[in-house]
């Protein structure tokens, strides 16, 4: 009976206990920097390298480029770039990988949609996904001015 | 006479208590079960099979999905397995924040498992406690990692981010707040005499049967066998740091119970002193080769997940991706007890048992 | 207006009558909403969440939108369920539910019925309501619900003998199986209720009590970990919503059972308070006792099936028959 007794103690006293619940479509959740949400893209830094297309475990990642309009300059400049939403685990490889940081997270996370269409994200759109984005992309495969090594 | 005939009742793969989709099909002569036979393979997402297409780093995500309740752990096996491989150093401040995330998944991992055995045994409200408290570590692992599930946070040769100052003393604060809330778990649900009743004697086998079946974990130390690979094969750091592997008596869910309990408390000890001799500086990346490419050969390495033994073992050929790569998964093991367990037992206990073998159905099915 | 049940019937009677029931029938209706709501406040309080918040103000609305939804549900019945059957059961569960409430007194004055063994009446109709679960789990055609059914069946069975026997001791205290006259027996002070005096009997007829309303920690028939969701499993739409209200409708009766029989009816704790109507003690009581329930099915896990057989045969019921020989030989010696 004490056994009883003790825990009906404590499910009475966390009546008055705080509460867990959030509000949470009604305020929205905001989640620590590190958060890995959907990706932002800027494709003005984008060097076509290919690099996170080749590290996505998922391949979601697809893109190409075409060569720089301007004649002056060598190397290519990004044409298409797709991130498949249904397929992409958002396992942070990819802006892990990229050389200049055109690839980065946000924390923006809110992904439902009524249509697997809509979940196919087009360069267009994931360039406008620049609210929230990441501080601290910790990107391991790029050169890190004032940081040491590959931290 | 009245013509009986058995019963023959589908559990699952759509069933409350079969922890995602499992299915049993029992055989029942009134409410006791007299075949039990497991059906699995509803999760089977072929990870093994996929690994063999991906780089090494490519893997770790996928290990995440596995044991979705204990990511971390998963991580570290893989990690270790090819960092063993291919003899890489581990900076000491990224082996300690391994250890600390590590022991962060154990607490989190046996919280869910407490909270959803009692939601077996029909107990609502320790699910939430179990569940309010989870969260902190959940939260915390989403300030490191940036994940609240599939963190993604090991990299071979080290961890992927460093932690702040902030975070270590949130972690620090954590551990006084869970051995308190573990005394109000004791007063809620370890003296109930209805589940003193309902999980004495339940599901008992002896250590030998133990042993001939290969389970590991809490299902293997209930029976009285000292068999903790953080202490008998030690990894990582655990060399370092003191504490207890509780084992039990009796081999029934009780034991299992109170010894996933006392692991917490172990753990706890375990982050308390790891939180101590943290080193203040170092790197978190060791000296990794841009190419991960271990050289031809095999390699086994097994650790102490939450359920048990979890292993890695790799075949490689000297390439980027791994020829062969195969887990050995505890729930899968620890399940294949069941059958043997189920038969004379009646369906309350069919549950009852399951539950108390803790399995996680991404792990089973792999 | 328990004297016009003496009366000849008239259709005028008759129409008083239907007009009480139909006034009862709202105020239960009303109660079961509130219950409901009440449990899923309580029991998120108890889980550290906050319940019910969105539909209507403080989610008082909640169960009302929830009826709406099961109201408004694909009625369907399984192709291979015995198809009267499974339509009557519902039925048949709720209309002795309703039907004990005919007995129950809330004050001096307030009862709808004065039957001299309101007690039985009570008991005897409530056991029909084990046959509907019964048949409903029968009827369904499924595995889960038939063990539901059956466990139901047993479990019912077995706990209405201690619930009955717990009460004898009640009844020879009071001398009459009139609830209004037991309760009216007891004092002004608390001391003098039945539940100090008849400690043993109460205390059994608690459990019985919880055992009988099917719920945490005997609510095996429906144990939703194991049998998914019982006898009901197969029931959707407004049926289903029957079942769940015979279920809160018993909950109502058990409450008021016990405050009249145990809780000293509509005295108030103290003979000074006496200047509080009676209906405000009662329903302190009442509120107290299903507070009680709900407190209950928040902490407790499950009990087993052998473990229930075992403590309703070999516990509760020798318990039952030694407080009828302590009170009986209390009785001889000290009152007689």
């Amino acid at each position: 009976m004490k056994g009883l007794l003790k825990g009906l103690g404590v499910t009475f006293k966390a009546m008055t206990k705080p509460k867990v619940t959030i509000a949470y479509p009604d305020e929205p959740l905001v989640m620590p920097d590190r958060f890995r949400g959907i990706q932002h893209f800027i494709p003005e830094l984008c060097i076509v390298c290919n690099q996170c297309a080749r590290v996505c475990p998922t391949d979601c990642i697809t893109l190409t480029g075409k060569p720089n309009p301007d004649p002056e300059k060598k190397g290519k400049v990004i044409d298409t770039f797709d991130i498949n939403f249904e397929i992409c685990i958002l396992c942070d490889l990819c802006t892990e990988v990229c050389p200049t940081e055109a690839i980065v997270m946000t924390n923006n996370f809110e992904l439902a949609a009524y249509s697997r269409d809509d979940l196919f994200k087009d360069r267009q759109w994931l360039r406008d996904n620049n609210k929230n984005v990441r501080q601290d992309n910790n990107n391991i495969g790029a050169p890190q001015p004032g940081k040491g090594g590959a931290k | 006479m009245i013509r009986t005939e058995e019963l023959l009742l589908n559990v699952g793969p759509q069933h409350p208590s079969t922890h995602g989709v499992f299915r049993i099909i029992v055989k029942l002569d009134g409410e006791v079960i007299t075949e039990a036979t497991p059906v699995m393979g509803y999760l089977h997402r072929g990870t093994e099979k996929l690994a063999e297409e991906l780089t090494y780093t490519q893997i770790i995500p996928y290990t995440d999905r596995m044991d979705y309740v204990s990511a971390m752990t998963n991580n570290y096996v893989l990690c270790h397995a090819v960092e063993t491989m291919m003899g890489l150093a581990v900076p000491e401040r990224a082996e300690f924040l391994r250890l600390i995330v590590m022991e962060l998944q154990r607490v989190a991992s046996h919280l869910v498992w407490w909270g959803t055995y009692l939601l077996d045994i029909g107990a609502m409200s320790p699910f939430l406690y179990a569940f309010r408290d989870r969260e902190t570590i959940v939260n915390l692992f989403n300030e490191l990692s940036g994940a609240r599930l599939t963190y993604n946070y090991m990299r071979v040769g080290g961890v992927k981010w460093d932690a702040t100052d902030a975070w270590l003393d949130k972690v620090r604060d954590f551990l006084p707040y869970m051995e308190k809330k573990l005394v109000e778990y004791d007063h809620l649900v370890s003296g109930n005499e209805i589940f003193l009743a309902r999980i004495r004697g339940v599901g008992r086998y002896d250590a030998e049967t133990a042993i001939d079946y290969g389970l590991s974990g809490a299902n293997l130390r209930c029976t009285g066998v000292d068999w903790d690979l953080r202490r008998t094969k030690p990894y990582s750091l655990y060399e370092r740091f003191e504490f207890d592997v509780p084992v039990g008596r009796t081999g029934d869910c009780h034991d299992r119970y109170l010894i996933r309990l006392e692991e917490i408390r172990q753990s706890l000890r375990i982050l308390r002193q790891a939180l101590e001799q943290f080193p203040s500086g170092g790197e978190t990346m060791g000296k990794v080769p841009r190419v991960i490419r271990p050289p031809a050969g095999e390699v086994y390495v097994a650790i102490e997940s939450p359920r048990g033994e979890i292993g890695c073992h790799i075949v490689s050929k000297g390439k980027q991706e791994p020829y062969r790569l195969k887990f050995r998964r505890p729930s899968f093991v620890n399940l294949q007890i069941l059958p043997k367990l189920l038969v004379g037992e009646t369906m309350t206990n069919l549950i009852t048992i399951l539950g108390g073998i803790d399995i996680v159905v991404g792990e089973v099915d792999c | 207006m328990g004297g016009m049940l003496d009366d000849t019937l008239t259709w005028g009677n008759a129409f008083v009558f239907l007009l009480w029931g139909v006034v009862l029938l709202v105020l239960v209706l009303g109660f079961v909403t509130y219950a409901i709501y009440f449990e899923r406040k309580i029991i998120g309080w108890m889980q550290l969440r906050i319940g019910p918040n969105r539909v209507g103000p403080l989610g008082l609305l909640q169960t009302v939108a929830d009826i709406l939804k099961l109201l408004i549900k694909e009625d369907t019945i399984p192709r291979k369920a015995d198809r009267v059957l499974f339509m009557l059961a519902p039925a048949l569960a709720y209309v002795p539910a309703f039907g004990v409430l005919a007995v129950i007194p809330y004050t001096q004055d307030l009862y709808f019925a004065d039957i001299n063994v309101g007690l039985l009446y009570y008991v005897a109709l409530s056991g029909i309501t084990t046959i509907a679960i019964v048949l409903g789990g029968w009827a369904s055609n499924n595995k889960y619900a038939l063990l539901g059914g059956m466990r139901s069946a047993a479990q019912m069975i077995s706990y209405e003998v201690p619930l009955v026997i717990s009460v004898v001791g009640v009844i020879m205290m009071s001398g009459t199986m009139n609830l209004r006259g037991i309760a009216e027996q007891q004092g002004d002070w608390f001391w003098q209720w039945n539940f100090l005096p008849q400690i043993i009997g109460f205390v059994v007829f608690v459990i019985a009590a919880v055992s009988e309303l099917n719920r945490t920690p005997f609510d095996l028939p429906e144990a939703e970990s194991e049998l998914v969701a019982g006898y009901h499993v197969e029931y959707s739409g407004f049926r289903f919503a029957f079942f769940m209200l015979t279920e809160y409708v018993y909950m109502y009766a058990i409450a008021a059972l016990t405050t009249v029989l145990f809780l000293g009816g509509w005295h108030a704790p103290l003979a000074f308070l006496d200047f509080v109507p009676g209906i405000v003690w009662f329903l302190l009581k009442f509120a107290l006792v299903v507070f009680f329930l709900i407190w209950l099915r928040g902490t407790m896990p499950r009990i087993r099936v052998d473990q229930l057989m075992g403590l309703g045969w070999k516990v509760l019921l020798p318990l039952a028959i030694l407080n009828v020989f302590v009170t009986a030989v209390y009785l001889e010696l000290f009152v007689k």
